[in-house]
């Protein structure tokens, strides 16, 4: 039986000026890594703050429903949902300890006691290959970006939800970092049987790890379809842009070529 | 040339009037303010003295009036002369930065550790009572906090590159200091200047309280306060009036200077 | 460790900077000291015992031995006797700081008690009707001069209602008038200060991951947001307090409280220099100590800014 996890209805948010997200459906499975495409300003954050309730001020949702696992199920931020963010710094108080907000989390989603909850968060970070004894004293300035993002999916992931909302965790990564990132998240997402809704603006991280994709164009959805059919054959004019776009090792784009089919560059 | 903006214009036009009535203000008193008249001492609100009379029977008003001329065209004379000397101060130091940077900043920094009134209170204790040696005792203390302000905003424009690439067309030193580094120092002084004209009133008037300041029978807000302390009992409105003459003045200029920082901080 | 010995070695040279600016300040200020010193005694005085009195203290000599002398007697703790009185200045001064502590510290805590409540609750509601009163009331408070209030609450409290004393010193009653002037003058800034720190605060990016996470929001405030802005306000609790200090001389005239800020008055009128020189340099002293118990403080609030850099692989 295919479980829905969350369900996105007719969705309207506006903000002080005009129409951010004008009516947009979606559906993610359970398990589903369901990935959501678009360029800045096409209101896929947005979205995806929304979803929490995470809305800045002056942004509201003007329309439509969220509606995770079933009608008129509250879901818990943190247990239920959670997030990750592009900016990974952010993801931690500068004055805490990676290992006391951890707690902190723990404590606010469950009843462990005190060694049981540090056996949870070694695991967790272990999980994400993190020296576990060393960044559980450490402060955020202590890690690297990439160790750091690694440390925020494991605190993502520590109250094992049903759906993680990632917004463009890998953009401000390296390339290396980046690939470890997802590698990790894949790995993670098998093991724990979570959704993903993974944003992002870069077509490269799609391919390798997401079921389905929706793409998103000044807050409307044009298309939504699974990974293959999207690569293979793009129905909306903008789909085909964005995939024409990826540069190729192989080919060389019409672009670049002179009337003679000869590279000009 | 541009046409000038218009708070630029507001200000110009406000500073202008505002020396003029310190110069010329005692001529707008309907009677002379140290005028002395036993007879009608402490009376209440009468035709010829619209605030009454004073324990001297001095005209309220007119001492209210020419009060003005002193204790707001003190103050900002002492603004003007704090300006005067700790903004090229911090101009010149943050430019020429190294040892001689180092060095007027510890003097600096020596002097702002130093809580402002006390230094104020001692310097012009000091120095004797009396309006000169009040003024001096306040730019003293005054000037540093700009000479700091400004020393840190150069600071920060200088590392940026369009003052490279103007040093690199052969841009000379004033020119450079005036057309560059100026405009950005003066939203900010502007905004810290007509804050701070509040402070100085409250000073001044502190001052002039505990005796440190004018003297009588010169009229001075804080003086008129310390006299009127005496009558409250049964003339309240030598002490009240005064008083209030300074709220209402160190609210305008501290909400103008608020409103300023407001709308400064929004074009930034 | 290294680092109270570098603060010890600044208290020194700052205190010697200071002691020499004094000095050379007292030099230059007008008036004859030893006249009025004479003048003090109110007998009529000859040449004579002007010149020798004079002598006596020393201010024949060539001035920079004079400063060497008055340096030397500074590092034994000696830093004479006042003029008027003929007792030490240092026993004066020791004498009478307490209370001006006691007033300090009562002033502070109204200061406290009113800016720090009406702050967060200013933040917490920002644009709200709260909001909007407070920082009126703020900008009222800022504008009223601290002795204005005093003198009017002496009148209301003290010979209108009769229920606190107007002046001197003695029981707690005595502080209440003067520590709620101040402290209400003080705590019209302050209240801003706070708003500020807060609202910075709360708009931190943590303090939405920590809300992405399910933390609640009181949680939140204590624990993310409120402790990160207490550096800002923690350095300007700092330069509040030299404010603090200023005020006090102002209230200790106003309600005769006999604390070291009216003593340094007195000591201006009288032009008792050695009093005043005291006073200098007993408050850089005690300015400097305030700037380091809130650098110290700094360490708690800040923990990660004081580890090394760690292993970043």
């Amino acid at each position: 039986m295919i479980v829905i996890v969350l369900a996105i209805k007719h969705l309207v948010i506006h903000n002080k000026t005009k129409q951010i997200v004008k009516g947009i459906s979606l559906k993610i499975e359970q398990g589903q890594w369901m990935a959501l495409i678009g360029e800045s300003g096409s209101g896929k954050s947005i979205t995806a703050a929304s979803i929490g309730r995470l809305l800045p001020s002056g942004v509201t949702l003007k329309g439509g429903s969220i509606t995770f696992k079933q009608e008129g199920y509250v879901p818990i931020l943190g247990k239920d949902i959670s997030y990750i963010f592009q900016d990974y710094r952010s993801a931690f108080t500068p004055f805490l300890t990676i290992g006391k907000q951890f707690d902190e989390t723990i404590r606010t989603h469950s009843k462990l006691s005190k060694k049981d909850r540090k056996v949870a968060i070694f695991q967790a970070l272990k999980a994400v290959n993190l020296p576990n004894e060393r960044v559980y004293k450490s402060y955020a300035s202590q890690l690297s970006g990439g160790q750091l993002q690694r440390a925020a999916i494991a605190l993502a992931l520590v109250m094992k939800p049903a759906l993680i909302i990632a917004d463009e965790p890998t953009t401000a990564l390296d390339s290396v970092a980046a690939a470890e990132v997802l590698q990790l998240l894949h790995k993670l997402k098998e093991e724990a049987g979570c959704a993903i809704l993974f944003i992002t603006h870069d077509l490269r991280h799609v391919r390798k790890y997401a079921d389905r994709a929706a793409i998103m164009l000044a807050g409307e959805i044009v298309e939504e379809n699974s990974i293959e059919s999207l690569f293979h054959a793009p129905d909306h004019f903008y789909t085909k842009k964005l995939f024409n776009a990826i540069p190729s090792l192989q080919k060389t784009p019409d672009r670049l070529l002179d009337t003679q089919k000869k590279v000009l560059i | 040339m541009k046409k000038p903006q218009l708070p630029f214009v507001v200000i110009s036009v406000f500073g202008i009037a505002l020396i003029l009535f310190c110069l010329f203000g005692s001529q707008l008193t309907p009677m002379d303010p140290t005028q002395v008249n036993m007879q009608d001492r402490l009376q209440k609100s009468t035709g010829d003295h619209w605030l009454g009379t004073d324990h001297l029977g001095r005209d309220l008003f007119s001492r209210i009036v020419a009060g003005a001329q002193t204790t707001i065209g003190t103050s900002f004379l002492v603004l003007a002369l704090s300006l005067l000397i700790g903004v090229p101060v911090g101009l010149v130091s943050a430019y020429i930065g190294g040892k001689i940077d180092r060095f007027l900043m510890r003097i600096v920094d020596a002097f702002l550790a130093f809580p402002d009134y006390i230094a104020a209170i001692v310097l012009s204790g000091l120095l004797g009572p009396g309006l000169l040696n009040l003024i001096a005792a306040m730019v003293i203390v005054k000037w540093v906090g700009y000479a700091r302000v400004v020393r840190s905003i150069v600071l920060q424009e200088k590392s940026k590159e369009y003052v490279l690439v103007a040093k690199l067309n052969g841009v000379g030193t004033l020119p450079l200091i005036l057309r560059h580094f100026l405009p950005h120092v003066g939203g900010h002084i502007l905004v810290l200047a007509t804050l701070d004209i509040g402070k100085i009133i409250l000073m001044m008037a502190s001052l002039s309280y505990i005796g440190l300041g004018t003297q009588p029978p010169t009229p001075e807000w804080g003086t008129m306060l310390n006299e009127g302390r005496a009558y409250f009992y049964n003339a309240p409105q030598l002490m009240l009036i005064p008083g209030l003459a300074i709220i209402l003045f160190v609210l305008a200029f501290t909400a103008l200077g608020e409103y300023i920082r407001g709308k400064y901080q929004v074009s930034r | 460790m290294k680092l109270i010995g570098k603060r010890i070695i600044e208290l020194l040279i700052f205190l010697v900077i200071l002691s020499f600016l004094s000095f050379v300040l007292m030099k230059l200020a007008p008036g004859d000291p030893v006249k009025q010193m004479l003048r003090v005694d109110d007998v009529a005085v000859s040449e004579e015992q002007i010149n020798s009195l004079r002598t006596e203290l020393g201010f024949n000599e060539p001035v920079y031995i004079q400063y060497v002398k008055w340096l030397k007697r500074f590092f034994q703790f000696d830093l004479g006797s006042s003029y008027m009185t003929k007792e030490p200045v240092i026993d004066e001064l020791a004498a009478k700081f307490p209370a001006t502590l006691r007033l300090t510290a009562a002033s502070l805590v109204v200061m406290l008690l009113i800016a720090v409540p009406l702050g967060t609750l200013s933040a917490l509601y920002q644009n709200k009707w709260i909001d909007y009163l407070s920082r009126s009331v703020s900008l009222i408070g800022a504008s009223i001069p601290s002795f204005w209030l005093g003198l009017l609450f002496i009148q209301l409290f003290s010979v209108r209602l009769q229920w606190l004393p107007s002046m001197g010193t003695g029981t707690a009653a005595h502080l209440v008038l003067p520590s709620l002037t101040l402290g209400f003058a003080m705590s019209a800034v302050y209240m801003r200060m706070v708003r500020a720190s807060l609202l910075e605060g709360l708009k931190q990016d943590f303090v939405r991951s920590a809300r992405a996470r399910g933390i609640s929001e009181s949680r939140i405030f204590i624990f993310h947001a409120f402790r990160y802005s207490l550096t800002p306000i923690l350095t300007i609790l700092g330069t509040s307090l030299g404010s603090l200090l200023g005020g006090t001389v102002i209230i200790e005239v106003l309600f005769a409280y006999p604390g070291i800020g009216k003593l340094v008055i007195d000591a201006i009128m009288n032009r008792d220099y050695p009093v005043i020189q005291g006073y200098i340099l007993w408050m850089g002293l005690f300015v400097v100590l305030i700037n380091s118990l809130v650098d110290l403080s700094y360490k708690y609030v800040n923990p990660q800014l004081y580890v090394k850099g760690g292993d970043k692989t």
